[in-house]
């Protein structure tokens, strides 16, 4: 039996997928980055393997994606997590139609990627530079409201009335941006749906420079708060494909290519 | 601030822009293996004149300049050695933010702090500047250069070369420079020295055609930020060392054609690069793109190809015929983004493209640069039309998005791959 891992190191997580030589997920894992990025890349693949019951011998090819990659030794290749992401999208979103575009927000950055029938990348664009309007700005304003990441879905849905303009989606800001509102009166409910709506401005004008293309799928870590999901697809009028591995589409693009590394090495000899 | 603070800011700026370029430097040259022997010669000079402060060219009184439309030969034929100002380093730039907005370019920025700063040896002395007004900028900066104490002659530039008023204003404003010429030299452009700088020109610019028409070998034989290098020394150089130099490096290029040599992996996609002009030490972006494994087989810029690609054409040897071929060359085939059209830049890199066997296009624009970030819309349009993908970037001189820049380009080689795959 061979199998195939894909790690994706980011800022915020690490995550791991490990397939078969279908393609299948057959295992999957997100941890804290944290400091030690490095021991704790390695001890999320120990951990899923031995979840799995999957020896290392058998693990054939591992590519490395994400800001770690290269940094990261142990894997056989690196790949850039663009073309991960593409080739990981559109494989998970195979079932919900014929994935064009996908939208990732992770915890540093945020992109919009339009690709082809085979998941090769046709276009895409990122954010330059700064933060604002991705993973960490949701992290932080969760913070400064008291709030757990995973509850800011219920808050958008119960809003009443109009959420507020947030007019800074910078991360270092949001602490003031949010302090001022609570101080003006707004509800909890109403920051996190003006949040939420000021981030899918953002990303939408993102995917407005790419060009949507077929059913859009949106992945990373916050493509688990619904609510961002709703104020999203409202601001691209169109329904968003959210996959059941949204933090992992990445890791498990890494480990499909990792697959087909391994399968062109065995070709040539 | 004091006398003595002042000049210790200065000199603690002299330092920090020494060591920003030995280190640009060291990255050139030694985290590329397999470098020409003869790019020895680039790496020493740099090293001289950018990190130790050793004069460069030898010859009359330097006159600097500040774009590709500034003709040499006329400085030359009067006596002076012209000198490029432009400057790429991020020390420079950020000396220069006190005098310009906070969104202008990084590269008219960089040379305005250049020239408030302690000039480096080889501008020194400096007898005056020739500043083209071409974009808004760098118009504007040519009256903070003035107020700065510098001589200034703000060479006028038209805003469309296609027509016949354009070209008018044009050849009556050459005209006035070489006129004016003896002012900054001491001495007045004659037929015997026109022609002879002429010649002495074109003579460097045959030995870059040569190198550049070797960059279209497959597998390539050059690395970019090599090519980007030489165009760079051209800045300051002398212009018979340079000639020579050039020419050693192509002889040895074509040895190593016969030896089946490759400077990148045999499959390597090969990248065009446009938009605003990489100058040492912002060698960012061409670095970044071969690092992920591609290859720059050209350029489309104005630190490199545009300034030596084009040639004076004479058909009189006579003074005025002279004059006005030298207006010709440095208006007509100018692909600079300030020009009202743009056709001429795209059929030019359309050309580029096909003759080099591009895979994908790499337009860099400067943020602030005005000019390259509209001209991106319609270019890119074209060249999608021809079927070739571009990545846009858009970035300054600070080092501080190379992380975010290196998964775009990793991303963009990565799709130029899986195109070629799909092709064939």
């Amino acid at each position: 039996m061979s199998f195939f891992a894909g790690i994706d190191i980011g800022s915020t997580a690490i995550k791991v997928a490990l397939t078969d030589e279908e393609d299948r997920l057959v295992a999957h894992k997100a941890t804290p980055t944290g400091s030690h990025f490095h021991r704790n890349a390695q001890e999320a693949l120990a951990a899923l393997l031995r979840e799995a019951g999957v020896s290392r011998e058998t693990v054939r090819f591992l590519t490395a994606t994400g800001y770690g990659r290269k940094l990261f030794r142990e894997a056989d290749e690196s790949i850039s997590e663009i073309t991960a992401n593409a080739i990981g999208a559109k494989k998970a979103g195979a079932e919900h139609g014929d994935i064009g575009t996908i939208i990732n927000i992770g915890g540093q950055d945020s992109k919009a990627i339009r690709v082809d029938d085979e998941g090769n990348v046709l276009q895409f664009a990122m954010n330059d530079k700064c933060a604002a309007g991705t993973g960490r700005f949701l992290d932080m304003a969760a913070r400064n409201l008291e709030l757990d990441l995973e509850e800011l879905g219920d808050y958008h849905f119960n809003l009443k009335g109009a959420p507020p303009d947030i007019n800074s989606t910078c991360a270092v800001f949001a602490e003031s941006e949010v302090i001022g509102l609570l101080a003006k009166g707004y509800s909890r409910e109403e920051i996190v749906a003006g949040i939420h709506y000021s981030i899918a401005k953002r990303t939408a004008r993102l995917v407005k420079r790419v060009g949507v293309n077929g059913r859009v799928y949106f992945d990373g870590g916050p493509a688990l708060n619904r609510g961002l999901v709703a104020a999203l697809e409202e601001e691209l009028m169109q329904e968003l494909v959210i996959p059941d591995i949204a933090q992992v589409t990445t890791a498990y693009g890494a480990a499909i290519l990792a697959r087909e590394a391994w399968a062109d090495e065995s070709m040539a000899g | 601030m004091t006398d003595d603070s002042q000049a210790r800011r200065r000199e603690l700026v002299h330092k920090q822009n020494n060591r920003e370029a030995a280190h640009a430097l060291d990255q050139l040259e030694k985290e590329f293996p397999d470098n020409p022997e003869t790019m020895a010669y680039f790496y020493d000079l740099f090293r001289r004149v950018h990190c130790e402060d050793a004069p460069a060219a030898d010859g009359g009184p330097l006159i600097g300049t500040t774009c590709v439309q500034v003709p040499d030969e006329l400085i030359r034929a009067a006596g002076g050695t012209p000198v490029r100002l432009c400057n790429g380093a991020h020390t420079m730039d950020q000396v220069g933010s006190d005098m310009m907005p906070t969104k202008s370019c990084s590269l008219v920025k960089a040379t305005l702090g250049l020239l408030h700063s302690d000039l480096p040896a080889y501008l020194e002395p400096l007898k005056g500047i020739v500043n083209a007004t071409t974009c808004d900028q760098k118009t504007k900066a040519g009256r903070i250069m003035e107020e700065a104490g510098y001589t200034v002659h703000h060479l006028e530039v038209p805003p469309s070369k296609g027509s016949e008023a354009g070209r008018q204003y044009w050849r009556d404003s050459i005209r006035e420079f070489a006129a004016s010429l003896p002012g900054l030299t001491g001495r007045k452009v004659t037929r015997k020295g026109l022609a002879k700088a002429i010649l002495d020109n074109s003579r460097a610019q045959q030995a870059y055609r040569k190198l550049h028409r070797l960059r279209q070998e497959k597998p390539a034989l050059l690395l970019g930020k090599d090519a980007f290098l030489v165009g760079n020394a051209f800045f300051f150089d002398d212009l018979e060392r340079w000639t020579e130099a050039v020419e050693a490096l192509v002889a040895e290029l074509e040895r190593r054609k016969a030896d089946g040599f490759s400077a990148a992996q045999s499959r390597a996609p090969r990248v065009l690069f446009t938009g605003s002009p990489p100058v040492f030490p912002n060698l960012k972006v061409p670095v970044l793109i071969e690092q992920a494994g591609a290859v720059i087989v050209a350029d489309e810029t104005c630190s490199s190809n545009r300034m030596l690609y084009d040639a004076v054409t004479v058909d009189e040897w006579n003074l005025y015929d002279m004059v006005d071929a030298v207006a010709d060359r440095y208006l007509k085939p100018c692909t600079c983004p300030i020009f009202t059209n743009d056709d001429d830049r795209k059929r030019r890199l359309l050309d580029l493209a096909r003759s080099f066997d591009v895979e994908g296009v790499v337009y860099q624009a400067f943020a602030g640069c005005q000019v390259f970030e509209m001209e991106y819309r319609s270019i890119n349009q074209a060249l999608d039309e021809a079927g070739i993908p571009c990545l846009y970037i858009e970035t300054d001189y600070s080092p501080d998005d190379v992380g975010q820049l290196s998964t775009r380009v990793e991303a963009f080689i990565e799709s130029l791959k899986a195109r070629r795959r799909r092709s064939q």
